[in-house]
This record gives structure tokens, C-alpha cells and sequence, in this order.
């Protein structure tokens, strides 16, 4: 699903350069459900955006589902974007002023579906989340979990090959926090491949994979993807909620 | 096209989308009715006179001097005039076409008619009128020098013969040929049209018979006063001006050579006050489409900075620069289409008033599609910068922490 080999990210100013990523090596398979943990400034967002094609890189190799995405101009990767990947925000970046039912609209209608595909799709997506009551509601008129969850079906609308997740629970509470993982398990068990960026390593212990990332470069991971044990997902939601 | 969710988005911030819809609608009003005013101002600054103005000048002498006769001193006024380099033609005459002076006279189809049919002005020429004016004879004859009066200021005019300009012609004898036909001025003087010229304003720019004009022929000094219309070569008349205001200064130290204008100084007095409401109504129409587009640039400048998350998100969704672009132009389409409804109403309306208070002529109807057209062309030129400016909004935004 996702390979990336050897993979540099150098940002120069006139004076410095500085290597965000290094030797950057990953191979997410079709299914999993892969945490990439680290501490701030370790190069987890750099691995974000350019895993999510929201920057490019400047060395190495990376294939996205069969497509290897160098030299791919700016439409070509907002197309792939949109095709192949959903996004969830930290923030939830739902815009304000559109309701639920135009705020999981808006990458539909970038992918140019017609009036039909899209309300099917929406009302879909809304349902997955338990907010197809709310279609008309708008963010401010909803919870922090609420407004994650409108995100995620804003995200699974389109249905992505890959999940990338920034941070997804990192302003919630626990509660709301532990709904959300409970959701995207369910959404991984589906078939749908998950990319979790987090510093928080209880909730990457309910991955089925971790990378760990110091300093641009992969320092720890598991080669083989771990059984899921319903049990101990419950067991770290559950340290989740004790330690928010 | 994604009218919907922008008008709807549109629709959660109404203060500001109100607010440039109000502006593009005032400016629409006002631009359309100003605009309307200055092409009538242009159109009346370009009509023309009926007379050669590039190669015309106009001035007056002024005897002073005791024993001073003006009729035998114009008579040689004349002969000089005539006979220098330069000079086509020169005729006397009291008034010329935008001189905003001169002498207003009601012509009758029958003696002592109480109403007349025709208010006319007078322009007392020689034979040699209509050739210095340049004046078109388009039926009849021109004066002969023996039809020409010799009369004092303060006689009654009681001429024999005229010509008059076509539109009198017209107004006359409607549909008929007017030369040979008796008219009567000063009431019971009955006189002969012997000639039509094709065009011959009146002295007033603001007449409303301002195209009934009369040749009269004969000589009156008002006093000791004449005045001389001079029409020289193509492109000598400066140098003529100056030839002429030395060479009468010197045959004759009794009088005065003043008042030497030329036609095209004559023409831009007549319309002074039409070409400063043009340039005036021209720099309000500047001043508000600039203020509009600054307006147009500002909010959606603002917009932008507000927006920058936002637009990282659509790009990180799958916006392409090219979406991000057209999203901005969409949306101030929209507002400036709600302000351009609104504008269309108020620019009738404010022509229904100029109507009201002032008699203006109707807006013709053309005047607010042309309208919406340009509004709508320099909002989307002053939201491009803007667009563009956001269309370059990296999509690594929407990841970056608040």
C-alpha cells in the first residue's frame, strides 16, 4: 500500500540545511493498522505530508498503491489525494461555515461524483458515524468527538485505500478519545489501511504496528504486523481514559 | 460550479457579503446614470455648428477717437481683410454660433402673428457670410451686394431677402422647398427665403431651437463697434490673428482691435461648464470602481488570511490550485451578482428620479447589462490576486498545529 525507500526530506534556507528526513524507510501492507510515534520534532509530520502527498520529497522512493509519486505535478498529486487517501486532523479542520452534510461533501465533490453518488455516499458515511440525524447541523453545534467523527466520515466518504491519521484524538478528552480509536479500529477492520501519527504511546500500543521515528530516521519497528487482541485494545483504551 | 455550498457559507457572514453588495450596487447606480450623463454632455459638445471652425477667428474694433465712422471704416476693414495673405474670406457679422450672444427674432407665416412659428437668431452678414463661414448652400442663391442693408443700431430690422439654416427650412415649410416663400419678421416684414444653408447653429449652446438659425443681410455697427468673422487658409489662422490684429491696429490709431478669438476657443467656452460635469462625473466613476475593486481586494485579502487552514484542507482533500482559484472567483461572482440585482433596481430608480427633478431623459435600457458586465469583469480582476494568493496555499497547512 505504502512504500517508501531511502526517503530524504532536506529543507535549505541560504544559510542551512536541515534534514527532516533521513534514510526514511517504511512498507505499510494492505490492512494494517500502523502507528508512527516519536517525540516533537522527530519527523513524524514530515512523514505525514509526505505520505498524505501534502509535500513532496527530495530523495529516494516512494510508491502509493502501486503508483510511484516522483516527479508527479501539483494536479496530479491533489488527484491521487483525493482518490487514494481520507484525512484526519488533530484540529478536525471542518470548515466552520458549512453544515455536516457540506463539510463531507466538499472531497466528493472535488473527485467530480454527480448530485446522487455523492448524497448516497454522504448519508452513508454520516450513518457510519452515528450523525446522519445531524446532517444539517453545523461544527460549532457539536462535540469535540462529534466534530472528529464528522471527520472521519468525511474522510472514509470517498472510500480511501488509506486512512492517514494526524494526532486524531489529541484534542479530545478521554472519553471522546477512546470512542474515536474504537471507531477507526472498526473502520480498519474493514479493510481500510490506517496511517496513526502519534506521540502518545498508549494509544499507538492499540496499533498493529508500531514505527518509532527519532530524529528523520526509523528507529524501531515491527517487521510483522501483530494479531489484534480485542481485549488488549480495550485493556489501553481503558489506561487512555485512566491516564486523561 | 459549487454555487450552493458557497452561497450557503456566504450566507453564515452576511455583514461582509451585504456590505460589498451594497457597494457594488450603489456603484452600478451611480456609474450608469453618470455614465448616461456624460455620453449626453459629449454628444452635445459634438454637435456641430454648421460653420468651419478650425480656420475661424472672430474679433471686434472699437473706434474711440472723435469723428470716428464705423460704417466707412468697416467698409475698409473689409477690403483689407479680404485682400491679405492668407485670408479665404471675411465678412461682418454681430454674433457666431456658440458666441452665447446675439439677436433673437420670431419669424410668422402671416403678418402680426401672435404666436410665431419659429424663434430664430439673426446673423447680420454681406454677401461674403456665407462664404466665411463655410456655411453649406445646399438650395437657392447667396446674397447679392446690392441686398445688402446698410442700418443703424436701434432701426427695426425689416430685411428683404434672407437664408436660412434647413432645420428652420424645415420647420417653416414642412416637407416643401422654402426658397421663393414669404415669411414675415418684425412682425409685418414680409421677406423672401432666396437660400437654405445644410447647418447654422443659433449663439446658445442651451437653445431649444438652437439649430433655427437666419442670414440677414446688411451692415449695422452697434455705435462705433463692429465686429468681423475671418476665415483664412487650412492652418494659417495664427499666424493670420496676428497679422490681422497689427495691420488694423495701424491703419487706423482711432479704435481698438480686442475680443480676437479663435472658433476653437469660442467652442470650448460655449462648452466649459458640459466638459467640467463630464470630468467631474468621469473622476467619480474613477474613484468609485476603484473603490469598489479595493474593497473587492480587501475583503478577499482578508478572507484569504482568515481562510489559510481552510484552504490547506481543501488542498490536502483533493483541491487542485485550479479549484482553490475558481472557488474565490465563484464566490465573489455571487456577491457581486446580489449587489448587481439590487444595483439594477437602484439605477432605475435613480433615473426615475433625475427624471422627476430634472427632466433628464430616461436611462436607455442597455446601460445596466453593460453595467453588470464590467462590474463583474473587475470583480473577478480584483478578487484574481487574492485567488492566486491562496491557490498557493500549500496543502501541508491543514497538518501544521494551530
Amino acid at each position: 500500500m505504502l512504500k517508501m525507500t531511502h526517503l530524504q526530506k532536506v529543507y535549505r534556507t541560504h544559510l542551512i540545511e536541515t534534514h527532516a528526513l533521513r534514510d526514511f524507510s517504511i512498507h505499510v501492507r494492505d490492512g494494517e493498522f500502523v502507528a508512527v510515534t516519536g517525540p516533537s520534532g522527530s519527523g513524524k509530520t514530515t512523514f505525514l505530508n509526505i505520505a498524505g502527498l501534502l509535500e513532496e520529497f527530495t530523495g529516494g522512493e516512494y510508491w502509493l498503491d502501486g503508483v510511484d509519486v516522483r516527479g508527479l505535478d501539483d494536479n496530479a498529486r491533489s488527484k491521487l489525494r483525493n482518490e487514494k487517501i481520507g484525512f484526519i486532523f488533530q484540529s478536525f479542520n471542518l470548515i466552520p461555515d458549512l453544515n455536516l452534510f457540506d463539510n463531507v461533501d466538499v472531497p466528493l465533490r472535488y473527485r467530480g461524483f454527480n448530485a446522487a453518488e455523492r448524497k448516497r455516499r454522504i448519508d452513508e458515511a454520516l450513518t457510519r458515524v452515528g450523525l446522519a440525524s445531524r446532517m444539517k447541523h453545523y461544527p460549532s453545534e457539536l462535540s469535540g468527538g462529534q466534530q472528529q467523527r464528522v471527520a472521519i466520515a468525511r474522510a472514509l466518504a470517498g472510500s480511501p485505500r488509506l486512512l492517514m491519521a494526524d494526532e486524531p484524538t489529541g484534542n479530545l478528552d478521554s472519553l471522546m478519545a477512546r470512542g474515536v480509536m474504537e471507531l477507526l479500529e472498526e473502520v480498519n477492520r474493514q479493510g481500510t489501511t490506517i496511517v496513526m501519527v502519534t506521540h502518545d504511546p498508549e494509544l499507538a500500543a492499540r496499533a498493529q504496528r508500531n514505527v518509532h521515528v527519532i530524529d528523520g530516521q526509523v528507529t524501531d519497528f515491527d517487521e510483522a504486523p501483530k494479531l489484534r487482541d480485542p481485549d488488549a485494545a480495550s485493556r489501553g483504551a481503558e489506561a487512555v481514559a485512566a491516564n486523561g | 460550479m459549487e454555487i450552493r455550498p458557497i452561497l450557503s457559507a456566504l450566507m453564515r457572514s452576511k455583514v461582509s457579503m451585504i456590505l460589498i453588495g451594497l457597494q457594488v450596487a450603489l456603484t452600478l447606480a451611480i456609474v450608469c446614470n453618470a455614465l448616461f450623463i456624460i455620453g449626453q454632455r459629449l454628444e452635445r459638445m459634438d454637435r456641430p455648428s454648421g460653420i468651419n471652425e478650425s480656420d475661424t477667428f472672430w474679433f471686434g474694433s472699437n473706434g474711440f477717437a472723435p469723428g470716428y465712422e464705423a460704417t466707412s471704416v468697416q467698409k475698409a476693414d473689409l477690403a483689407l481683410l479680404r485682400g491679405m495673405p492668407g485670408v479665404v474670406d471675411a465678412a461682418p457679422t454681430n454674433s457666431l454660433p456658440l458666441s452665447n450672444g446675439g439677436w433673437g427674432e420670431g419669424i410668422g407665416l402671416q403678418p402680426n402673428q401672435k404666436t410665431s412659428t419659429a424663434q430664430t437668431t439673426i446673423y447680420l452678414v454681406d454677401d461674403h457670410g456665407v462664404a466665411t463661414l463655410g456655411t453649406q448652400l445646399v438650395a437657392g442663391r447667396n446674397f447679392k451686394p446690392e441686398e445688402v442693408q446698410d442700418i443703424t443700431f436701434g432701426d427695426n430690422l425689416r430685411p428683404r431677402v434672407v437664408i436660412v439654416s434647413k432645420a428652420l427650412a424645415e420647420r417653416l415649410f414642412p416637407g416643401e422647398d422654402a426658397v421663393g416663400r414669404t415669411i414675415y419678421v418684425n412682425e409685418d416684414n414680409a421677406t423672401t427665403i432666396i437660400g437654405v444653408v445644410e447647418r447654422l447653429q443659433q449663439p446658445w449652446v442651451d437653445s431649444d431651437s438652437i439649430e433655427f438659425a437666419t442670414l440677414v443681410p446688411a451692415f449695422m455697427p452697434y455705435g462705433n463697434a463692429t465686429r468681423y468673422a475671418v476665415r483664412t487658409e487650412p492652418g494659417r489662422r495664427d499666424e493670420v490673428m496676428k497679422a490681422v490684429e497689427q495691420k488694423l491696429g495701424e491703419t487706423n490709431t482711432g479704435r481698438i482691435i480686442g475680443r480676437m478669438r479663435s472658433m476653437e476657443q469660442i467652442r470650448a467656452d460655449a462648452y466649459s461648464g458640459d466638459r467640467a460635469m463630464a470630468i467631474i462625473l468621469g473622476t467619480v466613476i474613477f474613484a468609485l470602481l476603484a473603490i469598489t475593486a479595493l474593497g473587492i481586494v480587501g475583503m478577499a485579502s482578508f478572507w484569504v488570511a482568515q481562510r489559510t487552514r481552510q484552504i490547506g484542507t481543501r488542498r490536502a482533500l483533493g483541491a487542485t490550485k485550479g479549484d482553490i482559484l475558481r472557488y474565490f472567483q465563484t464566490e465573489n461572482f455571487i456577491i457581486t451578482t446580489l449587489g448587481l440585482v439590487a444595483g439594477a433596481v437602484l439605477a432605475y430608480a435613480f433615473s426615475l428620479w433625475l427624471m422627476q427633478q430634472y427632466q433628464a431623459p430616461r436611462l436607455p435600457w442597455y446601460y445596466v447589462p453593460i453595467g453588470f458586465v464590467c462590474l463583474w469583469l473587475l470583480g473577478q480582476l480584483a478578487v484574481l490576486g487574492p485567488a492566486l494568493r491562496a491557490s498557493r496555499v500549500p496543502p501541508a497547512v491543514a497538518t501544521r498545529s494551530v
